[in-house]
């Protein structure tokens, strides 16, 4: 008998594959069934951000922002106020920072349960999906009791906040953390020790330290590779330097320390809503800032740790009222541009198990 | 290290190369050389005092007269950071890859090339990613660059 023939076929993964979180397309380079080759193709969410925001004044930048990471919007709006506040060297009154961080906090615990539930479903397993979202409903009914909105918030504003939270909010929070604290044991009991999730995840999608560094990927991704930075300790910004957390890091950088890792990230978020939740001082929300907002000439980047890792804006004034070049940066660019370099080699079935522990979603990617 | 010690860190060791500038007001900011990019980038990233190993960002600017390149670094063990930048003429404008340094900055040197039309000497794959593939309307982010649907307001 002859030798039978092989060769490579490409597979288009893509764009509009449930398991792309948006709308990305992988041509996928296959032999057999092992991918030998990844070629991230994105664009498809493009909206050209950047540009629209250079014919904004300041202050209309800020729901554009939302639009660019549209999964954890107050992250976005908090990297653009303070790259404002640092451009015009604004004091934010004490109270705005706390009701900040809670917000901040509350949204990475959001951001982080869709996560949970996501990248179960994608490998097969619906009921984390809707333990997640369930609990993801408590911490939306509490952004929405204070600014109006579920998901784009415009809430933090250039000085400070928009609204004060209502008398209601601090009970509802407390309780929502209690739920979710205890929800997070039945996370870890469906996931953790299950023999089907250990063969999925534990092994698959080793990403080097020394790999992640250089491509830049930050945040969750890069602290399961055992990289100890998290900007809210090594780069302080808004009042983080005043709570007391820990960061989590794993160190097998693998599919299953990414999954955990979040899961420690939730504790710990829930232990910083806590503490300010204690220290919220009485006071002022927002501190004078005029409609017609023109910082001095100058430019600054400023970055926050977002749930995707860093999220940064590049803001260039020339002391008009419109910024002259905003360039967002967000985390899932730079996960998504590693992936070819460390997520060869396996089955298609793993690729969808990096990728959704990648946690990468496209908005922010394309801008 | 804190600011002030890598300020004067940085004038002390890099100071033929890197020119301190007041317009970054938070993070150091420098001018550096063009044509010492590479060269640069690799001292940052080899000091073993600074170490910086890690690119945030890259971003060019249109300043209507000419183009600026913005480039924001960190250094995770040392936990540092600092933004150097250079300017380039409007006509024939051509910088140097820094991929060898940060493999990061593979993407976003493609953008700058596909976004503003400056071209990027020793990149691996300069192709469209962000706009269409047959795209043929020139450099969306240029200042004189208007769409049909995008009227740019006056100053009031």
């Amino acid at each position: 008998m002859g030798k039978l023939k092989t060769e490579e076929f490409v597979v288009n993964m893509g764009p509009v594959h449930p398991a792309t979180h948006g709308v990305c397309r992988l041509m996928l380079t296959m032999d057999g069934e092992k991918v030998v080759k990844i070629e991230p193709v994105i664009g498809y969410l493009h909206r050209a951000i950047e540009k629209v925001c250079e014919n904004r004044t300041y202050p209309q930048c800020i729901p554009m922002m939302d639009r660019f990471e549209y999964v954890t919007s107050m992250s976005t709006n908090q990297v653009f106020s303070q790259a404002c506040e640092r451009l015009a060297e604004i004091e934010v009154p004490e109270r705005a920072e706390y009701l900040r961080v809670i917000m901040l906090e509350l949204n990475r615990i959001a951001s982080h349960l869709i996560f949970y539930g996501t990248t179960a479903m994608d490998m097969g397993a619906l009921t984390p999906f809707l333990y997640g979202l369930r609990e993801r409903e408590l911490i939306i009914d509490l952004f929405e009791m204070t600014c109006g909105q579920r998901l784009t918030y415009n809430y933090i504003r250039i000085g400070g906040v928009s609204k004060d939270i209502p008398k209601e909010f601090i009970p509802k929070c407390r309780e929502a953390l209690d739920i979710i604290e205890g929800k997070l044991v039945d996370y870890e009991g469906l996931l953790n020790e299950n023999p089907i999730w250990l063969i999925r995840t534990k092994g698959i999608g080793h990403l080097p330290a020394e790999l992640a560094t250089s491509f830049g990927v930050s945040g969750p991704v890069l602290r399961a590779s055992g990289v100890d930075y998290d900007i809210r300790r090594d780069d302080p910004y808004s009042i983080y330097d005043r709570f007391d957390w820990k960061v989590a890091v794993c160190q097998n950088g693998d599919c299953y320390d990414r999954y955990l890792l979040r899961l420690e990230e939730i504790r710990q978020s829930i232990s910083i809503v806590r503490q300010a939740l204690d220290g919220l001082p009485e006071g002022n929300i927002k501190a004078k800032v005029s409609p017609k907002f023109k910082p001095p000439v100058g430019e600054v980047y400023s970055r926050i740790e977002n749930s995707r890792g860093e999220m940064g804006v590049y803001i260039q004034s020339d002391g008009t009222t419109k910024p002259l070049r905003v360039k967002c940066r967000g985390g899932s660019y730079n996960q998504l541009q590693a992936l070819p370099y460390f997520g060869t080699g396996g089955l298609v079935a793993d690729l969808v198990a990096i990728f959704a522990t990648l946690d990468v979603i496209l908005p922010e990617v394309d801008r | 290290m804190t600011k002030e010690e890598l300020r004067s860190y940085i004038d002390s060791t890099f100071g033929s190369q890197l020119k301190a500038l007041d317009t970054g007001r938070h993070d150091p900011m420098y001018e550096i050389e063009p044509q010492n990019l590479v060269k640069t980038c690799q001292a940052l990233c080899d000091d073993e005092k600074v170490k910086f190993n890690f690119l945030c960002n890259i971003s060019a600017v249109d300043t209507t007269e000419k183009f600026e390149v913005v480039y924001s670094i960190a250094s995770l063990p040392n936990k540092l950071r600092l933004d150097f930048k250079f300017s380039l003429p409007y006509e024939n404008a051509e910088i140097d890859s820094v991929q060898e340094v940060w493999s990061g900055a593979n993407w976003h040197e493609r953008e700058i090339w596909e976004l503003y039309g400056i071209n990027i000497r020793n990149h691996d794959n300069l192709t469209r990613f962000l706009l269409p593939d047959d795209w043929d309307q020139g450099f969306p982010m240029r200042k004189d660059w208007d769409a049909p649907d995008f009227i740019r307001l006056p100053e009031k």
